[in-house]
């Protein structure tokens, strides 16, 4: 009857606004995990660092961010020193690594962001190489993650460095433990 | 069987290329043999193999078209 037929109407109505929120959420939360570019050529500046951090201010479910930074240390091997390293990767697989490390710490941890930059090509030392950004509503899972993020990227991502000497000889960096 | 064989890091110093293209292999114990045959220098160097980006544990076989990469020691970070 008439009143029915609005019924089912509503009912449609109803049905096709969940779905919508549905497809929207689904939409929101691929995105949050979406693939970023991590490396970046040449260093790391400290501007971009700051740029970063102020970025954030806005998200105000945030209550810690902890950030790591690695920075090329002037090694001395050899009765030489370190200039430079001259960074390289595999690059495909590098930014595979660097998502799957993402996705493991968004699964492992209550963050609310993260932001991994690693440089290409020439950092002197001093410079900047390693970014990594968490944040989180609390302090405990930023310390965590930040920490665990670092070294699965030390142990698992294809990247190679040259260390570069003041004489323009080079070692190939390891990491170690 | 052609493979393209990706070099990375100490192992380009070596080889004195980026990549090759090896015949006449079908998997990755095979490979390594060839390499370490063709380019002795390699016997002290750590590596890893890695077949479609995923780092091979043992031996593995290839197909035609699959891209192979030797890596040497991760510097990252």
């Amino acid at each position: 009857m008439h009143c029915c037929h609005h019924l089912q109407e509503d009912k449609n109505q109803r049905k096709a606004n969940q779905f919508e929120k549905y497809e929207r959420r689904k939409i929101a939360i691929m995105s949050e995990h979406k693939r970023k570019k991590v490396l970046v050529i040449g260093a790391i500046t400290p501007q971009f660092i700051a740029d970063s951090i102020a970025k954030h201010s806005t998200q105000t479910s945030i209550g810690a961010h902890d950030i790591f930074l690695g920075q090329v240390r002037a090694d001395a091997i050899n009765g030489k020193t370190v200039q430079a390293i001259d960074y390289s990767a595999y690059e495909e697989m590098a930014e595979d690594k660097f998502h799957e490390i993402r996705e493991a710490a968004f699964a492992k941890f209550d963050l609310t962001c993260m932001h991994t930059y690693h440089s290409i090509g020439k950092v002197k030392a001093g410079e900047i190489c390693l970014f990594v950004f968490v944040s989180s509503h609390h302090r405990k899972m930023a310390f965590d993650a930040c920490r665990w993020i670092v070294e699965e990227i030390k142990a698992n991502v294809p990247i190679f460095g040259k260390e570069i000497f003041e004489d323009e000889t080079y070692s190939w960096k390891e990491n170690k433990n | 069987m052609s493979i393209q064989v990706k070099l990375f890091g100490s192992l380009v110093d070596i080889v004195e290329k980026n990549d090759l293209a090896i015949e006449g292999i079908n998997d990755t114990d095979s490979l390594k043999k060839k390499m370490l045959s063709d380019f002795p220098e390699l016997k002290g160097q750590n590596f890893v193999v890695v077949v479609s980006k995923q780092i091979v544990i043992g031996n593995q076989l290839l197909k035609s078209g699959d891209v192979v990469a030797l890596l040497p020691p991760f510097a990252g970070g």
